[in-house]
């Protein structure tokens, strides 16, 4: 990026006031409205951005701007109007194989997660927050084809240890898992059988969120040994877990940086941003229901 | 970053003719600066034509503030928030100086600052704040609707 003018100091005029200058925002770098226009949600392009001008639409064509695929659905149960999971299969498509980093969040199947593995063989990064529809056997079918994956986060979806056996068994680069089911009291799965899980079969785990879980000291012991590569540990609601004494002593040493049961949940990540949707309720007089970004 | 060269000041001329001294340790923020600084070619006053005084004053700051180590997490947050309120023909100015002397944290943060703009609007009204011109036929757009019919009746 460095220009070579700094042989001479070249006599200017001085540059137009800004005020009065004519601001050509599709004359900046096509890589710098690149980095603005890939910053954006699917639903976003695929509604709006895409459907600004030509030259938008025509950078929009091309599949390094759908690396990182972000999808959203602003309410889980609630009915949308727009078919979310055609729009996320659109978007995976036009990345041709390139696609890296997914967030599926608040819709998704089985049948859509094949589809994402089946053509991103290069997927590092699978993001399923609150993914209602897909299952242990539909993750664990997909785990194979996605080798190079290095992260995997799973938020309050009805996923246990048989899918992150699979994942564990098949992604041998996996270095980072966030498991996070504080929403799912209702869904009962064995704690102790999903450490082992992840103590046996994610050695080279460098990052592990197990927020809201109901490890046990042991289920904690177990990952500690079985994960020795393990730098950052977030345990934050895992009430069962106490880390006074050894376990704790031992959590210290090992782990550099380490969330305790009881630290504070203010930049915990899973907050709604339903900005970009608001458009679309204008109409709807129960939209209130969804202040709360933590419902 | 530190060098034994810290207390080098290093000059440089806006394109209205401003001049700026920073310590070395600022400019190298920049990029495209530390580049220069490297390649022994910042002994002399660098011209930039084409970031004016206005802006280069406020990436200096921006860089200023990133290596005092004084300023706490949180304030430079703050810092960092207050920085981009500004109007747009700031914002370009801005995000064009960025990129020319790519100062890292800065650039992304009104790359996003840009986005941010454009998130939660339809596309009439994302024209109307950047001034673009829609050059679609009504063909086109029509192709496009369809291509990309993704609601329920």
């Amino acid at each position: 990026m460095s220009d070579t003018h700094y042989t001479e100091n070249l006599a200017m005029d001085p540059s137009p006031d800004p005020a009065d200058e004519f601001r050509n925002w599709l004359a900046l770098p096509r890589d710098v409205t690149a980095s603005i226009l890939m910053r954006l949600e699917a639903f976003e392009i695929l509604t709006s951005a895409q459907m600004v001008c030509s030259s938008w639409h025509n950078l929009y064509k091309d599949p390094s701007m759908w690396r990182a695929v972000h999808m959203r659905k602003p309410v889980p149960l609630w009915e949308f109007p727009y078919d979310v999971e055609k729009m996320c299969r659109n978007a995976v498509d036009r990345s041709c194989g390139q696609l890296v980093h997914i967030n599926v969040e608040n819709f998704g199947t089985d049948e859509l997660l094949r589809h994402i593995a089946d053509s991103s063989s290069q997927l590092k990064c699978l993001r399923l927050v609150r993914c209602y529809h897909i299952s242990d056997k539909g993750l664990s079918e997909v785990a194979a084809k996605l080798p190079l994956l290095e992260e995997l986060v799973i938020s309050y979806c009805f996923l246990s240890k048989e899918a992150l056996e699979a994942v564990g068994r098949c992604c041998s680069h996996l270095k980072s898992l966030k498991f996070n089911s504080r929403e799912l009291w209702h869904f009962k799965y064995d704690e102790e059988e999903l450490a082992i899980a992840i103590a046996e079969n994610m050695s080279e785990l460098r990052h592990l969120q197990l927020f809201g879980n109901r490890l046990t000291n042991d289920g904690l012991q177990a990952i500690l040994d079985g994960c020795p590569h393990l730098e950052s540990l977030d345990l934050r609601e895992c009430f069962n877990v106490s880390l006074a004494g050894n376990l704790g002593r031992g959590c210290s040493e090992q782990i550099k940086d380490l969330w305790r049961p009881h630290d504070s949940t203010d930049d915990y990540d899973f907050k709604y941003d339903l900005r970009i949707y608001i458009r679309y309720f204008e109409d709807l007089d129960d939209f209130d229901v969804y202040d709360d970004p933590t419902y | 970053m530190s060098s034994s060269k810290s207390n080098k000041i290093v000059k440089l001329e806006s394109s209205d003719n401003k001049t700026f001294e920073v310590e070395e340790a600022v400019a190298v923020q920049s990029e495209t600066l530390k580049n220069m600084v490297d390649d022994g070619c910042a002994n002399d006053t660098i011209p930039l034509p084409n970031v004016n005084g206005k802006i280069l004053e406020m990436v200096l700051g921006w860089c200023k503030k990133h290596v005092d180590e004084t300023v706490t997490g949180d304030e430079l947050n703050k810092y960092e928030a207050d920085f981009l309120d500004l109007d747009q023909a700031d914002l370009y100015g801005l995000l064009m100086a960025a990129n020319f002397l790519n100062v890292k944290g800065l650039l992304d943060r009104v790359l996003q600052r840009v986005a941010d703009m454009i998130k939660g609007k339809k596309p009439e009204e994302i024209r109307r704040i950047f001034n673009i011109k829609n050059d679609f036929t009504p063909e086109e757009e029509e192709e496009i609707r369809l291509e990309n019919a993704w609601a329920f009746d």
